[in-house]
């Protein structure tokens, strides 16, 4: 071993840390030559030089002075044998190079490739906000669609045979809901043949409505609302309507009798038609309504019927616009149970069940067309109330979700403004930037801040002479008074420093679980092959720390061939080696980069440590990026042992659930993290935690150092290459290469007379109201609550503003900033109206989840089925009175989802069940996801699509491509699969395939090659030669383009394979009863009672 | 009745002690929300003093029932109990984290506290008045004789 060596330049630096820290007992310096540590004695030279290792060992008199530090660090040894590995460095070069070749175009996010992402991204919203879209189920599968909207007219002869039984097997077919009708073709074959002459035969009553439908004329929510609208039943029929009732019911026997009494009594129509609407004289459509809609309990059960009947009518009635004003403005379901049957009167195939996915809140848009696109903000209601007593009628939260960096379609980027030497105009009091909103007067001289109603001057070099309208002339050079979304260049004045490089920081376990995982090869890799997209060339710095029961420094000079190594092995007292040259200039230092990337695998293939040095370590990363900030990515695998933040076992234990101390478990159990994250978010560093351990690893404690730090948790649990290997791969390199926002600011402005109050979501709080966010991407969002401050507000419109101030990776410090206007309303059902059930979820699942931390699960599940019930107790009350309710559920329209997403929350991950149901490791690292997912994303992984697929994939390739078809989302029941069929399951995160029993063997042959019939567990799914494999490949890459945050990994399960059915897919069928948990039906029926209950 | 009236003194500016933390960690508290101050700083400031001040606290309390005043003993426990509560819990310092979460229960919390102190202060005062006179007389009826 040589001691002390030579190397000129390293000497006054050994000197310096000799000196430094006393306790600098032994200085190994290997230069150039292959040193095999474990033997001391044996230096062999003529192998090839590797890196330079410099051990530095601190207060560690106890050690053998011989042997300093690798007693320790057996990892030394397979650093030592390496050399033999050099092959491998180099032939692994190749390698790796052609795996990245493969993995480069899928991943895009550098900025050049933005095209593609973009691309990607906007086609789900396209589907979901194209009104012609949600039909197509309806309007391009004629054979199965077009009998089926007409189907309501059979079953009534049926259904007067069946009421009292109802059973399903009999009832079943004819019941389908236009929901779910559409995707359960099987079943309902059957009755379609029987009955599309007897529609066809009634042309008049629905002559308008297969147009209706076709063309689609109506905004995309009706097509949904079709779905509640079919619940329309009575539940308490009133005598006097009887009259009206059997006006109604001629149509069926006779058809054609129908359109008089349509005519006859047009209140119905708009009744069901437009919940949207409001109702200036409720109680007589509604009566009449009600009258049509009941009939004596015995023929009860064909309501069912009716109301589809009468469901069809919102198509055909546009006609009749003029009595569109007459409509009642919700949505009801009927729970009373029928007389004779003990089944709860609930079909529950007429439920509603957002099928369509994620609709946007469209009016919102509509009537201030100058509003960011919801995509960036969305309030959970665009109705805000104006007094403090009807927030408190409104028991749902009020306040906004804003994905500031959200992906945009392409064509609507982002408008990026420099106002250069005029400097950035905002109001001089409140600091808002100039918006559409902002109005000029004086002739151009002085322009009117929209939020506080200040006069303020308007610079010279943007004036700009009014028009007769008092437009400004210039205001199609202007987006900024255009577009609801902007981006500003930020002069100096916006900078505390010179805006920081992208800086990518690895901190890589590689004790002997990370190497058994593979985990650490797979990181090489995809690190490697990312390094071109790597934002912000050639500004771009890199830097990385091993560590196991030591910390090893890479120093990547790009003076040298290759990088050295240096040890630290005192934990209590960490310090940084080398002043620079830990962190490099990617451009720079290229190669010493690809070369340590390509060694590292092999460096630690033969370590055996078992210790993880996790807190030193991390704090080491720290001091190294203190100076600039950036992002730090922890690959971690072994439950930190040493030094700070060591962490015990507490595991998860059972005993300690529905204890008061259970949330204790989801809490870091060691102060060290938060004050860490603390540290790290004011240095400006975002940290993203890459967990893969198969044992617990507290991610409760590791997840806090991302949640404060706008980070986001990646658990793997038992990582294995060959099988999450690629999700990795895809994941990480998404992670490295998305557009991200260095050392950001967010501030949420709003209008005089109200205030957001709080803040949810993976940050932390830099002053009341400033959200700090070390790096923020596209797939971030964040949510705030906002309360009154006035008890009155007097201004008819609000105006909100989210401006981030960020570095963008080119170095450019930039303001972005979207701009929203809500109206400001008296009244509560308004409110209701224009309610988003998407923000509401969304904070619902942030405020739950933060409550798990402070209770137990139970009390969260709780409090918010408390929530949801009030709410739709003060609704009922607002109807109550008009109307005679009877034993119907109502809701608004625009929250007939909110029941259903209600019971999705409470069995979601983070809060369902008990002990049995989560790993609490997987708990809370689905906590720490979905407290920072967009709402769509969160909306996607609430209510997962679920898909028959084996009819596309037997599908002559002609029809083939048209992939909207087949994308028809099934309710997530059992009921849904059959045993026939091959169904996808897609939930954001992962794919399950489903193979029916009586699935037909050619199709799995095709799909799995020749193991098809072994145990699915083992078998991953790689294409085969076939076509039916290239297209389910291909469907399942589109589905994986459609969203790129998250890479979804099949899962092959088969029918009755337990207990891998369960767990994958059947426990996620939540509309079901499941071990203990309440199904749909049940849920539904629970909340009713308890809405009644004190109503 | 030297004694007695240095065990007073010293209460009295052990007293004036807490109040002015008290009053410093509010002031730091009001800092923290005008945006005066940084989460950061405002945590440390407060954190460091957070400590010594449950000691004062607790000596006080001590040497009261040492003393045997067992209403000034009976008036400070509640708050050295809870003082021991939240060191016990570990949740006597500031979680920086979380600090704007947290800001009005904490700024109650020593507001309440602030109001004790000033209470106990009065106490105190008037105890040291008395001793003061009392010795003082004494040393003059001493004095006299």
């Amino acid at each position: 071993m040589i001691l002390g060596d030579v190397c000129g330049k390293f000497l006054p630096f050994v000197g310096d840390l000799a000196l430094k820290f006393t306790g600098v007992s032994f200085i190994t310096f290997v230069n150039a030559h292959y040193c095999d540590i474990t033997s001391p004695g044996r230096v062999s030279c003529e192998r090839l030089p590797i890196h330079n290792i410099v051990i530095i060992l601190n207060t560690m008199g106890t050690e053998n002075p011989g042997r300093p530090n690798f007693p320790m660090r057996p990892s030394a040894t397979p650093f030592a044998s390496a050399p033999p590995t050099v092959r491998p460095f180099s032939s692994s070069g190749p390698v790796v190079g052609s795996e990245s070749g493969n993995v480069r175009p899928a991943p895009p996010g550098a900025p050049p490739t933005m095209t593609p992402f973009s691309s990607g991204g906007p086609r789900p919203p396209a589907r979901f906000s194209d009104p012609s879209v949600p039909f197509p189920p309806l309007t391009s599968v004629p054979p199965s669609g077009g009998p089926y909207q007409r189907f309501p007219t059979p079953p009534f002869p049926s259904a007067v045979q069946i009421p009292p039984a109802r059973a399903p097997p009999v009832g079943q077919p004819p019941f389908q809901p236009p929901g779910s009708q559409v995707s359960v073709p099987p079943p309902s074959f059957r009755p379609q043949t029987q009955v599309p002459p007897v529609p066809m035969g009634s042309p008049p009553p629905h002559v308008n409505f297969p147009p209706s439908s076709a063309n689609v004329p109506q905004p995309p929510s009706d097509s949904s609302f079709s779905g509640p609208r079919s619940n329309f039943q009575m539940a308490s029929p009133l005598p006097d309507h009887s009259a009206t009732k059997s006006s109604f019911q001629p149509p069926f026997p006779g058809y054609p009798g129908k359109q008089p009494a349509v005519s006859q009594a047009p209140s119905p129509f708009p009744a069901q038609q437009g919940s949207f609407m409001p109702p200036p004289a409720p109680p007589s459509p509604f009566a009449s309504q009600q009258g049509s809609y009941a009939p004596p309990p015995p023929v009860a059960p064909n309501l069912g019927y009716q109301s589809r009947d009468q469901m069809q009518h919102p198509g055909s009635a546009p006609p009749t616009g003029s009595i569109q004003s007459l409509t009642e403005d919700f949505s009801s379901l009927s729970i009373s149970s029928m007389p004779g049957s003990i089944e709860p009167g609930l079909d529950y195939r007429t439920l509603p069940r957002p099928l369509d996915g994620d609709l946007e809140p469209s009016s919102f848009l509509e009537m201030y067309p100058m509003n960011c696109d919801p995509r960036y903000l969305r309030l959970t209601t665009s109705a805000i109330p104006n007094s403090q007593s009807l927030v408190s009628r409104w028991h749902l939260p009020l306040g906004a979700v804003v994905c500031p960096l959200a992906e945009a379609p392409e064509g609507e980027e982002v408008p990026v403004i420099n106002f250069a030497s005029t400097g950035i105009i905002r109001c001089r009091r409140c600091r808002t930037y100039v918006n559409p909103y902002v109005t000029f007067t004086d002739a151009g001289r002085k322009w009117r801040c929209n939020i506080c109603s200040l006069l303020n001057d308007v610079p010279g070099e943007y004036f700009a002479n009014l028009d007769a309208t008092g437009r400004r002339i210039d205001l199609d050079q202007r987006p900024e008074l255009l577009k609801g979304s902007v981006e500003f260049v930020a002069p100096t004045e916006y900078m505390v420093r010179p805006p920081m490089p992208p800086l990518y920081f690895f901190l890589i376990d590689v004790s002997i679980s990370a190497v058994r995982s593979g985990m650490i090869e797979v990181v090489a890799q995809t690190i490697r092959s990312c390094l071109d997209e790597l934002p912000g060339f050639p500004r771009t710095q890199i830097g990385f720390i091993t560590f196991d029961s030591t910390i090893h420094f890479y120093n990547m000079k790009s003076s040298l061939t290759q990088p050295q190594m240096m040890v630290v092995s005192d934990l209590d007292d960490v310090f940084v080696p080398l002043p620079d040259d830990l962190l490099v200039n990617l451009s720079e230092s290229r190669n010493v980069v690809e070369t340590f990337l390509d060694s590292l695998p092999s460096m630690f293939q033969d370590n055996v440590n078992v210790e993880s040095a996790f807190g030193p370590a991390l704090k080491a990363a720290f001091m190294v990026m203190s100076q600039l900030g950036g992002k730090l990515l922890i690959f971690q695998n072994t439950l930190p042992s040493l030094g700070y933040g060591r962490l015990k076992l507490r595991g998860d234990d059972l005993r300690v659930y529905g204890t008061d101390k259970e949330h204790t478990l989801r809490l870091p159990e060691d102060p060290f993290y938060k004050q860490m994250a603390a540290d790290l978010t004011k240095y400006q560093i975002g940290v993203n935690i890459y967990a893969f351990s198969d044992k617990y690893t507290d991610i409760a404690s590791l997840g806090t150092l991302a949640k404060y730090t706008g980070g986001q948790v990646y658990y793997y649990p038992s990582f294995q290459t060959n099988i999450h290997g690629e999700k990795l791969r895809r994941e990480l390199a998404r992670d490295l290469t998305r557009e991200t926002a260095w050392e950001a600011v967010m501030r949420i402005r709003c209008g005089k007379g109200i205030r957001f109050t709080s803040y949810h979501g993976n940050f932390m709080l830099r002053s009341t109201d400033l959200l700090a966010l070390p790096a923020v991407d596209c797939d971030k969002a964040y949510a705030m609550q906002l309360s009154l401050e006035e008890t009155l507000l007097s201004t008819p419109t609000v105006y909100f503003q989210v401006a981030l101030l960020y570095t963008a990776s080119c170095g450019e410090r930039r303001i972005r900033v979207h701009t929203a206007a809500a109206p400001v309303v008296t009244d509560l059902g308004e409110m209701y109206r224009q309610a988003d059930t998407g923000a509401i979820v969304s904070l619902f699942c942030r405020l739950a989840i933060e409550k798990t931390l402070t209770s137990k699960l139970e009390e969260a599940r709780n409090s918010l089925q408390q929530r949801i019930v009030k709410a739709l107790r003060e609704y009922r009350n607002l109807y109550a009175v008009q109307h005679r309710l009877g034993a119907r559920m109502i809701y608004p329209e625009s929250l007939k989802f909110l029941c259903l997403y209600g019971l999705a929350l409470s069995k979601s991950v983070p809060l369902k069940g008990g002990y049995a149901d989560a790993q609490l490791d997987e708990r809370c690292a689905a906590g720490f996801t979905m407290m920072a997912l967009p709402v769509k994303k969160l909306l996607k992984l609430l209510y997962p699509s679920l898909i028959r697929i084996d009819e596309y994939l037997l599908k002559p390739s002609a029809q083939a491509d048209d992939f909207k078809n087949i994308m028809k989302r099934l309710p997530l029941l059992a009921e849904s699969l059959d045993s026939r069929g091959l169904y996808l399951y897609d939930d954001g995160l992962r794919f399950v395939i489903w193979f029916g029993r009586m699935l037909s063997p050619d199709i799995a042959r095709n799909l799995l090659g020749p193991e098809f019939a072994a145990e699915l567990s083992r078998v991953t799914l790689t294409e085969h030669d076939n076509e039916m494999s290239r297209r389910l490949m291909k469907m399942l890459k589109r589905l994986r383009e459609s969203d790129p945050s998250y890479y979804q990994l099949p899962y092959l399960v088969r029918q009755g394979e337990q207990p891998r059915e369960g767990f994958l897919l059947l426990v996620n069928l939540l509309e079901d009863q499941m071990g203990g948990t309440v199904g749909y039906v049940d849920w539904i029926m629970q909340i009713h009672r308890q809405v009644q209950q004190n109503a | 009745m030297a004694w007695d009236l240095i065990f007073w003194v010293v209460c009295f500016f052990i007293n004036i002690a807490l109040l002015a933390s008290s009053f410093y960690q509010l002031l730091s508290l009001s800092d923290l929300e005008a945006d005066h101050l940084n989460p950061f700083e405002a945590s440390t400031r407060i954190n460091s003093i957070v400590l010594p001040e449950f000691l004062l606290q607790g000596f006080l309390c001590i040497s009261f029932l040492l003393t045997w005043h067992w209403f000034m003993f009976l008036f400070t426990l509640p708050i050295a109990a809870y003082h021991l509560m939240l060191y016990l819990n570990q949740k006597h310092l500031l979680d920086v984290t979380e600090i704007f979460r947290d800001l009005n229960t904490e700024k109650k919390y020593r507001f309440i506290k602030l109001a004790v102190y000033l209470l106990l202060f009065t106490v105190v005062l008037f105890r040291l008045v008395i001793t003061a006179f009392n010795s003082l007389h004494d040393e003059v009826d001493v004095h006299a004789f």
